[in-house]
């Protein structure tokens, strides 16, 4: 095993330990916590993928604000510890029925992605993608690029206007 | 480098939409600078719209792919781009006249910059032939449908509605994007055109393929409140302003089957000549059938439950589900009639339904209530009123001499012509069911607590001029409808490209 | 072969692996006698009421809210200005749209007072309030 591949695992491992944390936790403090490292094997498996400036806006948008917006949340809500998350009774059927349907969709899932003929790129030494993807943004893209402007200013308006108490 | 004067050309072609961001961004400025004028957000809403649909008008017979094919401009997109577009207009009216959102904010400018913002995330989204652009698209119009769904957020119900459709929109589009990225990897591109010369060439798996086209379909059912995906609809169509809920039942659902015939005509269409009368899809996957399936589900859940609504938004939010799966029984047939038959239907469905909203909406302002009680006796409480409502519902009901009627005939006309004939009956099946409820409406104002006639309902001129503006077209194209038609045939054909 | 950024990442890596070296030295070296006293909260002497946990304000949440949409904005800034020098006018001419559309939504949140920062209003007693029958506004 070389480094690149006991580096995978690493992060691998670390998202799947800390994505159950989150889930299974009934602190949701630590949920929040924990998401950070989640989130942060995810980093880590973008930079293993040469995915450069994926990694960094993980880092900078999911770790940065996202996590910082979801801990102010939790911080906002009276009751931290102990909290279930479940609400109401949940029946033996519709476990039932969401394992299923979990077990039937991963089966699918697993199947399709390791007998799949997948489409192959031209394979080329990857250098930084922030040069492509900065091309790809301000020609190809330009509109999914301005667009996504509108769409951030339509998130400020709306973000601001529930957020603030009175007018 | 991009190809400058491609590019020239595709702004030109982008000014109704720029005029739209235009038109936001005005509207929240001159709406925090006039502090005291209550409307005019409002005001400079309607003047963008109608300049839009001036620069919308001029593009007729322009057929383009712009910015790269990110933005295809064709008839088709100009026609459901108009149908949104006059929505937009009408619900900007029916706003000045609502009680509810007035008592709720002393000012309204986010609620109209918000309008504007939707339609222009659903001008994007009839346009797009982008897999991100149309998730761009989606999510424009999306965040701006979250916050006028809870725009009065005083209103318990309003916030509980706006939580919803935030929850289960962020699992669709989730399951969307999933589904564009497995597309991605099958086929390297999320161009649409090219994923089209991609397939043709091609073989690909078919499972793969199948199971990403229904995750993106999740994304555009979600829309269009197709059955699996509809569990929002009632909850957000009965918490939000009933002018929302009419917007989010007409334009919200005419973005979504513009995308969803696009998707499937642009991306998936056999290009091979000599296949025009019915879509030769490539991939070995029968999607007739699975629209055919989304469809017999959404109108018979959406029918039989409407049964048993006493609220009138309920009611009507799950009569647009079963509308909605007489649209899709028409995208079933997969050619260029159903499209024309959806077209057609759009028209009508929107004068109808917007005009039973706004009635409902008129009654809650007087009564504080929609439930459906309160229509007893309103033949005799406002006559007027009463006689729009009635043929509002008959037209939803698919009866002559109304334009609903003439839209059914599209609808089942292609479907039978294709050869679905069973799909046919169950749709005829559906529309008997769906007479009850509407009757039943309609027998509450004339033929119940005919006493309570002493206490007439007085509403303003103008608010009944507006009824009768709807009430009478939903009429005359019973009538008359070849204008309409002769439109909807020739916007039929969704550009392709060469 | 790794790429710029996995050196970082190593970078990143072997910085844990020290700080966690350092830490399991220190547990084994230090002396350890801990009691009730030393293991409870340091509030400057006093003893600690209540939870630690306290519930934050809302304000908080907003700017965070509008942080974070600056911070996707901030993203798009980089590659940008990476390929500005390639693109010229025609990369400039772009991002001025793009900021200037954000710019709008910065105006907007300003304002309307969003980024105003509400100073809490304490009660401050008045001496009229210790009169004896005389409830407490």
């Amino acid at each position: 095993m070389d480094l690149i591949t006991i580096a995978f695992y690493f992060f691998s491992a670390l998202t799947i330990v800390f994505g159950a944390v989150v889930v299974f936790t009934k602190n949701i403090m630590h949920a929040a916590f924990s998401l950070l490292f989640a989130f942060f094997g995810i980093a880590g498996l973008y930079v293993l993928l040469s995915a450069d400036f994926l990694a960094i806006t993980q880092i900078m948008i999911y770790i940065g604000g996202i996590l910082v917006l979801i801990i102010f949340g939790v911080m906002l809500t009276t009751r931290i510890t102990g909290v279930d998350v479940k609400t109401g009774k949940i029946g033996k059927i519709q476990i039932g029925i969401a394992g299923l349907l979990t077990v039937l969709i991963a089966a699918t899932l697993i199947m399709i992605f390791s007998t799949s003929k997948w489409y192959l790129a031209d394979s080329k030494p990857l250098d930084s993608t922030v040069n492509e993807i900065g091309t790809a943004l301000l020609t190809n893209y330009l509109l999914a690029f301005e667009a996504a402007s509108m769409l951030l200013l339509i998130a400020i308006v709306g973000a601001a206007f529930i957020a603030r108490k009175k007018h | 480098m991009m190809d400058i004067s491609d590019l020239i050309k595709s702004i030109s072609l982008f000014k109704p939409e720029t005029t739209l961001i235009v038109t936001f961004m005005l509207a929240m400025i001159l709406d925090m600078a006039f502090k005291k004028s209550k409307n005019i957000a409002g005001y400079i809403a309607i003047a963008g719209l109608v300049i839009a649909g001036i620069f919308l008008f001029q593009q007729t017979g322009v057929n383009y792919k712009a910015f790269a094919n990110l933005l295809v401009i064709d008839s088709f997109g100009q026609f459901m781009k108009f149908i949104v577009l006059m929505s937009s207009l009408i619900i900007i009216v029916f706003s000045f006249f609502s009680n509810e959102l007035h008592n709720a904010h002393t000012k309204l400018g986010e609620y109209y910059t918000l309008i504007i913002g939707m339609t222009f995330g659903m001008f994007l989204l009839v346009g797009s032939a982008n897999l991100i652009m149309i998730y761009v698209a989606i999510e424009t119009m999306s965040i701006s449908s979250y916050v006028l769904a809870g725009y009065t957020r005083e209103v318990k119900r309003a916030s509980e509605a706006s939580l919803k459709y935030v929850i289960f929109g962020a699992v669709s589009s989730g399951i969307m994007i999933y589904g564009i990225s497995i597309l991605f990897g099958l086929t390297g591109s999320l161009n649409l055109f090219e994923i089209n010369q991609f397939l043709s060439v091609n073989n690909v798996a078919t499972l793969p393929l199948l199971l990403s086209g229904l995750m993106i379909l999740s994304g555009f059912g979600y829309k269009i409140s197709a059955v699996p995906f509809h569990f929002w609809t009632p909850d957000v169509y009965e918490g939000a302003p009933v002018t929302i809920t009419a917007y989010l039942s007409v334009a919200s659902k005419a973005a979504g089957f513009a995308v969803l015939l696009r998707f499937f005509k642009t991306g998936l269409l056999d290009s091979v000549p000599g296949t025009s009368e019915a879509w030769q899809l490539l991939g070995n996957i029968d999607w007739h059938y699975v629209i055919a399936v989304l469809a017999v589900l959404t109108m018979t859940l959406g029918n039989l439950v409407a049964v048993w609504q006493t609220n009138m938004k309920r009611l009507l939010a799950y009569s647009s589900i079963a509308h909605a799966g007489y649209l899709l029984m028409a995208v079933s047939v997969m050619n260029d009639n159903g499209v024309s038959a959806v077209l057609i239907y759009f028209v009508f469905y929107m004068l109808m339904n917007l005009g039973a909203f706004f009635v409902v909406q008129l009654i809650a302002n007087k009564l504080d209530s929609e439930n459906i009680d309160e229509y007893n006796g309103l033949g005799y409480r406002s006559p007027v009123l009463a006689v729009c409502m009635t043929v509002f519902l008959i037209s939803l009901a698919g009866l002559p001499p109304t334009s609903g009627f003439i839209g059914k005939l599209y609808v089942f006309s292609s479907v039978i012509n294709s050869g679905y004939i069973w799909l046919a009956i169950i749709g005829v099946l559906n529309s008997v069911v769906s007479l009850y409820y509407y009757a039943k409406i309609i027998r509450n104002m004339y033929l119940r607590d005919v006493e309570s006639a002493k206490t007439k309902l007085v509403f303003s001129p103008v608010t009944i001029a507006i009824v009768l503006m709807l009430a009478i077209p939903s009429l005359l194209f019973g009538v008359y409808f070849t204008p309409i038609v002769e439109w909807a045939n020739y916007s039929m054909n969704i550009f392709v490209g060469n | 072969m790794i790429s710029e950024f996995g050196i970082i990442l190593l970078y990143f890596i072997l910085g844990f692996v020290f700080v966690g070296i350092a830490l399991v030295a220190a547990y084994f070296i230090r002396p350890s006698h801990p009691n009730a006293i030393k293991n409870s909260t340091y509030e400057c002497g006093e003893i600690p009421i209540g939870e630690p946990w306290v519930r934050f304000n809302v304000r908080f949440y907003v700017i965070a809210l509008i942080f974070l949409l600056f911070d996707v904005e901030v993203v798009f800034l980089l590659p940008w200005a990476i390929v500005f020098k390639g693109l010229g006018w025609f990369a400039f001419i772009e991002m001025i749209i793009f900021v200037v559309i954000l710019l709008v939504g910065f105006a907007y949140v300003w304002g309307k007072g969003d980024l105003d920062w509400e100073r809490p209003k304490p009660y401050i007693a008045k001496l009229s309030d210790l009169v004896i029958g005389k409830k407490k506004q």
